[in-house]
């Protein structure tokens, strides 16, 4: 068995047994949900269902109820949708990445992430779907036979192949994270009592039976779904910065791209797990499972990439002076002085100052700070997209077409739709399903769990 | 004989088979069973049908009924059972008329489609080109709220009825009867006043004429100083310096669409030699930005600024000058212009636009001095146009007033919206026992006469025209009368007692003068059959008439006169002035003209005051404006007269003075005055005020018109202006609007560097330092590239285009054409100013700015404080350029490889060609287009109500104005310029059908068609003697934006300034 150093600090404190950890993560599957449960779900419900009435009106009257116009064609629908598939990274780096280097205290929250993941995916896809003129003939980005003669996708196209990129990435994700699920959905089977929810939980859990064999494979196709995802990490969003990088727009034709767009994906992932989970443990009492240790390492992944993110805005920067382009040097002359330089200095506070702060170690110890900072970090990262999108084509070739760019309530409504959409998700994940993966808890228990620490000695 | 065929209704008869007897004999089935036991197997059941076939019934019924559903409604789909032998469908017919409103006068060919006029081209062999107003004409035609029958005191008549009723009134007539019209240029139509003459009464029977936009003052001039009151015929063809003096003579003065002909022939400056163009006027006109030298005045000085011209040039010729206050004045340019005048003597011409007789005294006077007559002005040929007499008129409307009118016929004119005096004008109506208006919409004067006899709209209208002497020219109607209207000149025939319809009676002119128009009696239906044809007629004018002797004294008279004016007093001077796509807003409201960016201000649907940038800012206005910005509102108070208007920072306006355009709040009284003619709300429908009127758009200001002792005066000094406190939502196509140094995006220079200097000068290559064999060279762009080239060089047509940005003069005339060929949905204001306008074809403004980088750094200014500078343009007098802008049709087009669906694709003939259908409204083309040329759909503008009150698509008349070979766009799909595919296929069937090849021109698009200056080239760059080929290889061409390495199809050629 492994063996961890006395003196790392314990990833489950308390005395915890292992029966305590099933019904510590069962128990509230099994109890009547909170009012602030219920009231939660209340809220975000609604604010999904305008999202939703927002989507439904945008389809049926036309793109022209969003704000843009004939020189931003792009802003918030695209905005929105970078920001989601940015925040879909954690889970994947924390289930996948921290896998292959055994990093054990991802087990804690790679649940939770990969729930979150799976959430952020649907919410972004949902943005290419509808920022389409004509939604109902969206299915002709598939490559599918069809009846029009040879008429087929073009391959040249990013937007092809963020298709796939998405695609994929979402499908991953989703099989990875309901493997991870099954061995957690028979021990809530095993604990049901009611015949109807141990019927759906015995469903959901494929007949596990907690074989040796059946663990054998489950870690292999864990490692082996690991492999595939790790790359699928730095894929997704690198192909998404194609949609940017393989442009002519200045500002967006940039090299930078790839690695610069996967550290803030997974900049801004960290923070929202952070959001998550700090309430979370708060509300469902995980406070011995998500530790101030657990927090501490993700604030420092968020220290790393947040300076990466920082480089790479100094970079850009140098690189349109240095390229001599006058278009490019404009663009970004443009972004820090420009009509919109109050959503540049936004996005470099949000993104590159506030997360500094976490060099000290009392602050990136302190859970308050950090959940602050975690949303400081996600709105810093919603503009960064908006910094990109809008303000380089708002002013770009030709003076004669700079144009301004207003969202209309339409905008608004369907981005805070998505965030009603996201936490009804989750909420609904929260309540019915496994949040912490407590059969693998239960693999660090002796290894790292305090009192066994404590016994050692 | 007659019936001694028999027909059988079948083999059964013929044969008369017992079934065939029996059931002759009994019409009506006695037994018919009932539909259910039809169907009901009786072998097996005798019984009404069970409970499976009920469900099969109904299981086939609610099939079938869902099938028959899906099937698409055919509606009103009739063919032709004989074919006419003109029309065949899909195959355009061109008809050639004449469009003449009082303003503008132009030979047009007509495009019918099945019988439909569609679209209205220059019939360049006419000598006139057109400009947007006239293109856009064709739109009113299909105008739902024209009047559709004769009407008497508001309630609709028959015409046999109201022919009656007033035949009797006219001939009680108590007073003189008095036929009001704008100037009538047409000599059977005078013919026709003749006969009306001789039946009412040629002592009782009045003719008064008059314009909205007078020039009766050149009229007056010349009776003063050569004892005629004419008007010549200018040449600015020969000019080699015009000097003009607030005559915007390429948009409202006189005979415009021949000036601008004539004027682009000089501007070219690959020519023997190029005309230098000095302009001195207040407001930045459209020919003030195509000045080579534009000195901004006060209207008031306009007078100083001729005796000041004066007297340079008569110190140059030894004459005798006037003495005169010159402060004020930019009298290093009037020496300038004075000096270039004198040294091209017999080659210059000075044209004035004001309509004050002792200025335009003075200007005859300085031409005379520069022996201009004979050459740049005729001595022998003038013009008819303009023959309006403000005297007269002012005359009537007193007449009017003390009851000595009996009867009063208004025709072609709209007195209670554009007479100055309109209130006078209308309470005098009151007093006229007998009103008859001839207008074709229950406008202002028409809802006000007794009487409406509704005329043909010109395209449905027989008519004639002499412009100017020597040049016939003739209307023929291209659709039958849409409405039971009836043509004037018929309505006057009837009631003169004639049986001869108009049509006829004209020909009978015709055949009379036919010896005189170079034709032969005899052979009289060839002359009129060709005349026809072409549409006008011109005859060798007798050379060496002349003009009388000049008076000098008059010449002294006047300028002395102009010496001894008080100068003007306190309080902004205002200019009342036309706007290119308004006129004089006698037209009905026309949506595509109110969509007509302004080719000044970039402004839609909208009147504005036009104030200089540095007074606006004195004032606490608001400099900028645009989706979320809008204008601040003042009121403009002259006298008694006030306005609000929001207030536009034009640069280019004198300071101290402010524009504001005729034209505007049509339909004041709630008047049908035109679709498109009242506000309209953001959401659709019209915006309505307090009392729940519509609300007009803009206001009108010719009350502001000053009917002084010499007629209308279109300035007035003293007025005041003051913030209303509010603000105005203003639609405006461009917002930024100079160039920031990109010089590749436009380049200019002067005529020295162009002639003299090398092309890397003035068309510098742009090249990119490129690492090869080891080192760095610098390799020109073109040579550079990422991809494979289109194998299209030299194989099969490559179509491109070439545009001169230095006979570009900005009319916009092109930018209708492509909205009416290319159907192009009408947005309105709300949309326009969200930055949605759906335009194909452009015109890009750009203003120069005081900053530049190199200047910026002199001074310490910093890059961002100098970009900011830069953007601000020059406030008094910038250098303006126009640059029309559409889809570059790139041979590396950045729209192409994005495409996901491969929607945007490029064709085997160089066109970026787009597929509607195939087309899911990515928008990633148009945000990768460095060119920002696509629209893209944004609502579904043919059914959406936002645009029932703007887009014509949505009315069941003007629909039929579309062009059936174009696709009108569905939501949610992007568009853009196609180059006018379906012109180019079009004229490759038509080549093939002949077996030829397509000769260079044959295939035009249709801005290049519409362009008045040839600025606009489209041909086959595959042609190696094409046209547009020798323009892709100039040494001015130059690719726009080239450093992206499109690669477009469409090359600029460099403006050059006679500077």
């Amino acid at each position: 068995m492994h063996k961890e150093a006395a003196i790392r600090t314990p990833l489950i404190l308390g005395d915890k047994t292992y029966h305590d950890i099933t019904s510590d993560v069962v128990g509230p599957i099994e109890g009547k949900a909170s009012k602030t449960w219920y009231l939660l779900i209340t809220v975000a419900g609604i604010i999904a269902l305008w999202g939703l009435g927002c989507v439904v009106y945008l389809i049926s009257t036309g793109i022209g109820v969003w704000g843009l116009n004939k020189t931003v064609g792009w802003a918030w629908d695209i905005t929105n949708f970078v920001w989601w598939v940015g925040i879909g990274h954690a889970g994947t780096l924390i289930s996948a990445v921290l896998l292959l280097f055994r990093q054990k205290w991802r087990m804690a929250i790679n649940r939770s992430a990969e729930a979150m993941t799976i959430f952020a995916v649907m919410m972004a896809a949902l943005f290419p779907g509808i920022h389409m003129g004509r939604i109902w003939v969206a299915y002709w980005v598939l490559p599918l036979p069809n009846t029009f003669g040879s008429l087929w996708v073009n391959f040249n196209s990013p937007l092809l192949w963020d298709v796939f990129a998405i695609s994929t990435y979402f499908t991953v994700s989703l099989v990875f994270w309901y493997i991870g699920l099954i061995p957690d959905f028979a021990t809530i089977r095993d604990r049901m009592t009611t015949p109807i929810s141990k019927k759906i939980y015995g469903l959901l859990s494929f007949g596990w039976s907690g074989k040796a064999k059946q663990w054998t494979r489950f870690e292999e196709v864990s490692l082996v779904l690991a492999g595939l995802a790790t790359p699928l990490v730095f894929s997704v969003h690198s192909i998404v910065s194609f949609d940017f990088a393989t442009s002519v727009i200045p500002g967006w034709h940039t090299t930078i791209f790839p690695p610069y767009f996967v550290s803030g994906a997974v900049f801004s992932g960290f923070a929202m797990v952070l959001t998550l989970l700090l309430i979370m443990r708060k509300v469902m009492g995980f406070e011995n499972y998500i530790t101030v240790k657990h927090v501490e390492y993700m604030n420092i992944v968020i220290i790393v990439t947040g300076s990466i993110v920082g480089v790479a805005y100094i970079t850009e920067l140098f690189m349109s002076w240095y390229s001599g382009v006058e278009y490019e040097s404009y663009a970004f002359i443009n972004r820090f002085s420009g009509p919109y330089m109050w959503s540049y200095w936004t996005m470099m506070t949000c993104n590159v100052l506030s997360p500094q702060l976490f060099w000290f170690k009392k602050l990136r110890t302190n859970l308050t700070f950090t959940f602050i900072i975690s949303i400081v970090v996600n709105i810093g990262m919603w503009f960064e997209r908006f910094v990109i999108i809008v303000t380089s084509i708002h002013r770009d070739y030709v003076p004669s077409s700079w144009s301004m760019f207003y969202p209309t309530w339409v905008d608004v409504g369907i981005f805070v739709g998505t965030i009603g959409i996201f936490f009804t998700l989750f909420l609904m994940f929260a309540r019915f399903f496994p949040v912490l993966a407590l059969n693998e808890l239960k693999t660090i228990l002796k290894v790292s769990g305090e009192k066994y620490k404590k016994e050692d000695h | 004989m007659a019936n001694n065929k028999q027909y059988w209704a079948g083999l059964e008869e013929l044969h008369e088979t017992q079934e065939f007897k029996k059931a002759s004999e009994n019409e009506f089935i006695s037994d018919p069973k009932s539909v259910d036991e039809f169907l009901t197997d009786s072998a097996t059941s005798d019984s009404s049908p069970d409970r499976r076939d009920f469900l099969k019934f109904l299981g086939f019924g609610v099939t079938a009924a869902t099938i028959a559903a899906c099937e698409t409604p055919v509606i009103k789909s009739i063919p032709y059972t004989n074919k006419p032998e003109t029309i065949t469908p899909g195959v355009p017919n061109y008809y050639a008329s004449t469009y003449y409103d009082g303003l503008d006068y132009g030979g047009v060919l007509v495009k019918t489609r099945e019988g439909r006029p569609i679209f209205i081209k220059p019939n360049k062999a006419s000598g006139q080109v057109l400009n947007a107003r006239i293109n856009a004409s064709v739109l009113s035609l299909y105008d739902s709220t024209r009047l559709r029958g004769p009407l008497q005191n508001g309630t609709p008549v028959s015409w046999d009825e109201l022919d009656q009723e007033l035949g009797s009134k006219l001939k009680a007539a108590n007073g003189s009867i008095v036929l009001l019209t704008g100037s009538v240029i047409s000599p059977s139509t005078k013919a026709v006043f003749r006969k009306f003459e001789k039946a009412y009464g040629t002592d009782k029977v009045k003719f008064v004429s008059y314009d909205a936009l007078s020039q009766n003052a050149i009229r007056k001039a010349n009776e003063r100083t050569f004892g005629k009151s004419m008007i010549p015929d200018y040449d600015f063809s020969k000019a080699k310096v015009i000097v003009s003096v607030a005559a915007d003579f390429m948009n409202d003065w006189l005979l415009h669409t021949q000036n601008t002909a004539q004027y682009i022939k000089t501007r070219r400056p690959d020519g023997d030699w190029m005309s230098r163009h000095y302009q001195f006027e207040t407001a930045l006109s459209l020919t003030g930005t195509n000045a080579d030298e534009r000195g901004a005045i006060k209207p008031s000085d306009e007078g100083r600024v001729l005796v000041a011209l004066h007297n340079e040039i008569a110190k140059m010729t030894g004459g005798a000058s006037v003495s005169i206050n010159t402060d004020g004045l930019p009298n290093e340019l009037i020496a300038k212009a004075a000096k270039d005048l004198y040294t091209n003597r017999g080659d210059s011409l000075l044209v004035a636009g004001c309509n004050d007789t002792d200025l335009q005294v003075v200007t005859n006077g300085i031409n005379r001095m520069l022996g201009n007559y004979g050459t740049t002005i005729s001595t022998d040929t003038e013009l008819f146009i303009k023959g309006g007499n403000d005297a007269e008129m002012k005359k009537l409307v007193d007449d009017m007033n003390a009851g000595n009118v009996g009867a009063l016929l208004v025709l072609g004119t709209n007195p209670a919206y554009t007479y100055p005096d309109s209130d006078a004008f209308k309470s005098g109506l009151e007093k006229v026992a007998t009103t008859v208006s001839f207008a074709s919409w229950n406008d202002e004067t028409a809802s006000l006469c007794g009487f409406v006899c509704p005329d043909h709209h010109y395209l449905e209208s027989w008519n004639d025209f002499y412009p100017k002497t020597g040049n016939y020219a003739l209307a023929q109607p291209t659709i039958s009368p849409l409405y039971d209207t009836r043509q004037a000149q018929d309505s006057l025939l009837k009631w003169s007692g004639e049986e001869e319809v108009y049509s006829d009676f004209m020909k009978g002119v015709w055949r009379n003068y036919a010896g005189e128009m170079g034709g032969d009696e005899i052979l009289f239906e060839d002359f009129w059959f060709n005349a026809l044809r072409r549409g006008f007629v011109n005859i060798d004018v007798p050379s060496g008439v002349g003009i009388g002797e000049f008076n000098s004294d008059a010449l002294g008279a006047a300028a002395g006169r102009i010496a001894g004016r008080k100068a003007a007093g306190d309080g902004f001077e205002v200019v009342l002035y036309t706007k290119v796509g308004i006129g004089e807003g006698t037209q009905p409201v026309n949506p595509w003209l109110q969509e007509l960016p302004d080719p000044i201000t970039k402004i839609t649907w909208d009147n504005y005051i036009a104030m200089n940038p540095a007074d606006a800012e004195q004032y606490g206005f608001k400099m900028h404006y645009g989706q979320e910005l809008p204008a601040s509102v003042a009121r403009l108070t002259i006298g008694a007269m006030s306005v609000e208007l929001p207030v536009i920072a034009q640069p280019g306006q004198k300071r101290g003075t402010v524009s504001v355009a005729l034209g505007y709040g049509r339909g004041g009284n709630q008047e049908e005055v035109g679709r498109a003619a009242f506000r309209t709300k953001p959401y659709g429908g019209h915006a309505l005020d307090d009392n729940g009127n519509k609300m007009p758009i803009g206001a009108n200001v010719y009350p502001m018109v000053a009917l002084g002792k010499d007629g209308m005066v279109y300035y007035a000094e003293g007025a005041n202006i003051e913030d209303a406190g509010r603000t105005f939502e203003i639609a405006s196509t461009q917002t930024q609007h100079t160039l920031m140094g990109r010089t590749s995006v436009v380049k200019e220079t002067d005529l020295n560097t162009y002639k003299n200097g090398d092309v890397k000068e003035y068309n510098p290559p742009y090249v990119l330092p490129v690492h090869e064999g080891g080192k760095v060279i610098n390799k020109p762009v073109q040579d550079v590239d990422l991809w494979a080239e289109h194998p299209v060089a030299g194989v099969g047509h490559r179509w491109g285009m070439s545009i001169d940005l230095s006979t570009c003069t900005g009319c916009s005339a092109c930018v209708t054409a492509c909205h009416s060929e290319n159907n192009v949905p009408v947005v309105g204001k709300d949309e326009v100013r969200r930055g949605r306008d759906m335009h194909w074809m452009r015109i890009d403004r750009y203003y120069s700015s005081d900053m530049n980088m190199e200047r910026g750094e002199e001074e310490g200014k910093g890059v961002i404080g100098t970009y900011r500078e830069m953007e601000v343009p020059q406030y008094d007098n910038p250098k303006t350029i126009h640059m029309p802008m559409m889809c570059q049709h790139c041979n590396h087009a950045p729209c192409e490889t994005v495409c996901p669906v491969a929607a945007t694709t490029h064709s085997n003939e160089g066109l970026n060609q787009m597929t509607y259908n195939r087309c899911i409204g990515t928008r990633y083309c148009a945000n990768n287009c460095p060119y920002k040329v696509r629209r893209f759909n944004w609502f579904n503008y043919k059914a959406y109500d936002k645009f029932t009150e703007v887009n014509p698509s949505q009315d069941e008349m003007a629909r039929m104005v579309l062009n059936p070979d174009v696709t009108v766009r569905a939501r949610g799909v992007m568009e853009k310029c196609s180059l006018c595919v379906q012109r180019i296929q079009g004229g490759k069937l038509e080549a093939k059908l002949k077996g030829k090849p397509i000769n260079d021109g044959a295939v035009q698009t249709a801005c290049a068609e519409a362009c008045p200056t040839n600025a606009i080239t489209f041909g086959d760059l595959n042609d190696t003697k094409s046209l547009v080929l020798q323009g892709h290889k100039d040494k001015r061409a130059y690719y726009a934006l080239e450093d992206v390495g499109t690669k477009p199809n469409i090359s600029y050629k460099v403006k050059v300034r006679n500077t």
